[in-house]
């Protein structure tokens, strides 16, 4: 679907305007423009032009009748706007997407006023098509029980203390100064200025062993946070694993370079990691499915994985 | 021409066809309406193509009618009762939470005309901008290509053929009568009556090829009877085969609580669970994972799969490190 030309969007925004400005003659201008997130100016030309707008004849009675007198705005004559276009099918499931996916958080003062939003737009796009929109989205992920409690923090910018268990197997104990939650890719994240590490970080909550509350103020978060998922950095080295069928949907789950088909009914994968002890865990978690090719010192660190786990086997 | 003079000509277009009583014809647009006064007709009959086109796609209802018992000649006109939004009268924390939503699924291009209509219908426009500006703290990944053309059509009735690429198949055109999305674990599903198999089917969103064609018009189909759920794309759960039990180190002992059944009894400073067992080859690769730091003790069988799957990897792993160190 091709986006609407700024022309289109000023003329979205001047016929959802229009209702409210009959509603509230004398209505402050500054107010107006900070409603709408438009410029005084803009909306003084806005206002400007429907001066000029009217029935057809465009005689003394058939205008909008604008006037501005000092910072006050009326606007009269225009009794057919005085509603908002309908909302098209589209944009109708576009919010109930989004009320849908953050109202099945559980746990969350946000819940509750989401359902109810969706439960009105699922009447209204039942009354408009007759099916209705049947969205479900489900958020649940191992770790979200710590969504709410983390979600408080990032509200009140409260220090939280957390014992991490990272993707390599190491467990630490850190205060983060939290940012945002991020759900993406069927896992919870918390993104934010971890002081151990002394920069961003994203830890999945899953791997969340302890959280606690600090009561320390933290800073305000940045304007923009990148999404927690693994971007390769320069000089992170590249790992080539050949997987058997079972073992492909790692390719649909890492963040891959390359993929071509391997001896026998293989896949030959590439991809990179900042951390060799991770890609060595997962090579460990797929056993026989996997085979690394490259580099040999991820062999090595499986190797040495496999052989300390054989080991509690052989002692018991 | 000015941007001015054509908001003008759109505005003034959307009034005439709403006011008016019986459908307008092009001649009588070019006449009445201000802002045509165009003295070639086909420059008149581009104008209003595009006008025509642009208030549709902001999704005023512009109708085509018939102004004559035999069809033959055609106007124009808006419905007020499609135009005018129904009220909905959502409160102030339902607007609120919605505002935060929008900004966390990143929906905003198409979801903040949306909701800013909803906020005039309550009186509240920009309500969050004069609580404190832009809702954040939550980012919620939900974009796929294909997820708002398929929902339009299951809410429209549309059938809808694409290229799908099974896991273990050639891809294959499929012609799917659209019952309901879900998303679950990161993944979008249409979920709907395959029209060859004649049964209804889960389709991984990222699994389509291409692009998805709607066939036929929108009702094409009866509004399903089962309600569509998270249910329609969890595989069937394995039966339990077994419990397995598992000794865990204090590191990640936790984490196995979380599959265990019981609280686990100590032994040493290590913790034995009882644990549920479905599929038995992703128990081990569960058991896997947590490396030296679980120990599964029993059933025997799985104590020696899991022992011979790692004599498995270690053998091809010493190949590889071995050629890599002289």
């Amino acid at each position: 679907m091709t986006r609407p030309t700024a022309t289109l969007r000023r003329l979205e925004r001047i016929l959802v305007m229009v209702p409210w400005l009959l509603d509230q003659p004398g209505v402050g201008i500054d107010e107006v423009a900070e409603r709408f997130d438009v410029d005084r100016e803009e909306l003084l030309d806005d206002l400007d032009l429907l001066g000029y707008c009217g029935l057809p004849g465009y005689g003394g009675g058939d205008l909008i009748e604008t006037s501005v007198f000092g910072d006050q705005v009326e606007v009269r004559m225009a009794h057919y706007f005085k509603r908002p276009l309908r909302l098209s099918v589209r944009e109708a499931v576009t919010l109930l997407l989004a009320a849908r996916a953050l109202g099945g958080v559980e746990g969350l003062p946000e819940s509750a006023p989401l359902t109810r939003a969706a439960e009105a737009l699922e009447r209204l796009l039942g009354a408009e098509a007759g099916a209705g929109a049947r969205i479900a989205i489900d958020l649940a992920a191992a770790g979200d029980e710590h969504v709410p409690e983390l979600r408080d923090a990032i509200h009140r910018r409260r220090v939280v203390r957390l014992t991490y268990r990272s993707g390599d197997g190491r467990t630490t104990t850190r205060e983060v100064e939290p940012w945002t939650l991020a759900a993406v890719g069927g896992a919870w994240y918390l993104q934010g200025h971890c002081r151990l590490a002394g920069g961003p970080r994203d830890f999945r909550l899953d791997r969340i062993r302890e959280l606690d509350a600090t009561g320390q103020a933290a800073d305000a978060p940045p304007e923009v946070i990148p999404p927690p998922v693994y971007r390769p950095a320069h000089g992170d080295p590249s790992v080539v694993l050949d997987l058997a069928p079972a073992a492909r949907w790692v390719i649909e789950w890492a963040v891959v370079d390359a993929v071509e088909p391997a001896r026998d009914d293989r896949t030959r994968v590439t991809l990179r990691t900042a951390d060799l002890d991770w890609a060595a865990r997962m090579v460990l978690r797929l056993g026989a499915d996997a085979a690394v090719v490259a580099p040999a010192e991820l062999a090595v660190r499986v190797g040495e994985l496999a052989r300390a786990t054989l080991e509690r086997y052989r002692r018991s | 021409m000015g941007v001015a003079d054509r908001l003008e000509r759109l505005i003034n277009l959307v009034i005439a066809l709403r006011e008016t009583r019986v459908p307008l014809r092009a001649a009588e647009i070019r006449e009445r309406v201000a802002g045509y006064g165009q003295p070639d007709p086909d420059t008149f009959r581009r104008m209003f193509e595009r006008d025509k086109a642009d208030l549709r796609q902001l999704g005023v209802p512009v109708e085509t009618a018939p102004i004559d018992r035999w069809g033959d000649q055609v106007g124009y006109r808006i419905d007020p009762r499609r135009y005018d939004l129904p009220p909905l009268a959502l409160a102030p924390d339902e607007l609120a939470a919605l505002a935060l939503a929008v900004e966390a699924t990143g929906l905003g291009d198409v979801g903040s005309v949306a909701l800013r209509k909803l906020e005039v219908d309550a009186g509240q426009p920009g309500i969050w901008r004069r609580a404190g500006g832009r809702p954040r703290g939550f980012e919620v990944a939900l974009d796929e290509p294909h997820r708002d053309v398929l929902a339009t059509a299951q809410v429209t009735r549309t059938a809808v053929r694409f290229t799908y690429r099974p896991a273990r198949a050639e891809p294959a055109e499929r012609t799917v009568e659209p019952h309901g999305l879900v998303h679950r674990r990161g993944v979008w599903y249409l979920v709907g009556r395959d029209r060859a198999r004649e049964a209804r089917r889960a389709f991984r969103l990222d699994r389509i090829e291409g692009a998805v064609r709607e066939v036929g018009g929108p009702r094409g189909y009866p509004v399903p009877e089962t309600p569509v759920g998270v249910d329609d794309v969890v595989p069937e759960a394995p039966a339990e085969v077994a419990t397995a039990v598992v000794a865990a180190s204090p590191e990640v002992a936790w984490q196995v609580a979380r599959r265990a059944r019981g609280a686990g009894e100590a032994d040493g400073d290590w913790t034995v669970f009882t644990v549920p067992v479905g599929d038995p080859t992703q128990f081990c690769e569960w058991l896997r994972e947590h490396g030296p730091e679980v120990e599964v003790r029993a059933p025997a069988e799985l104590r020696s799969k899991l022992v011979a799957s790692l004599q498995e990897l270690l053998a091809q792993v010493e190949d590889i490190a071995g050629g890599g160190r002289p």
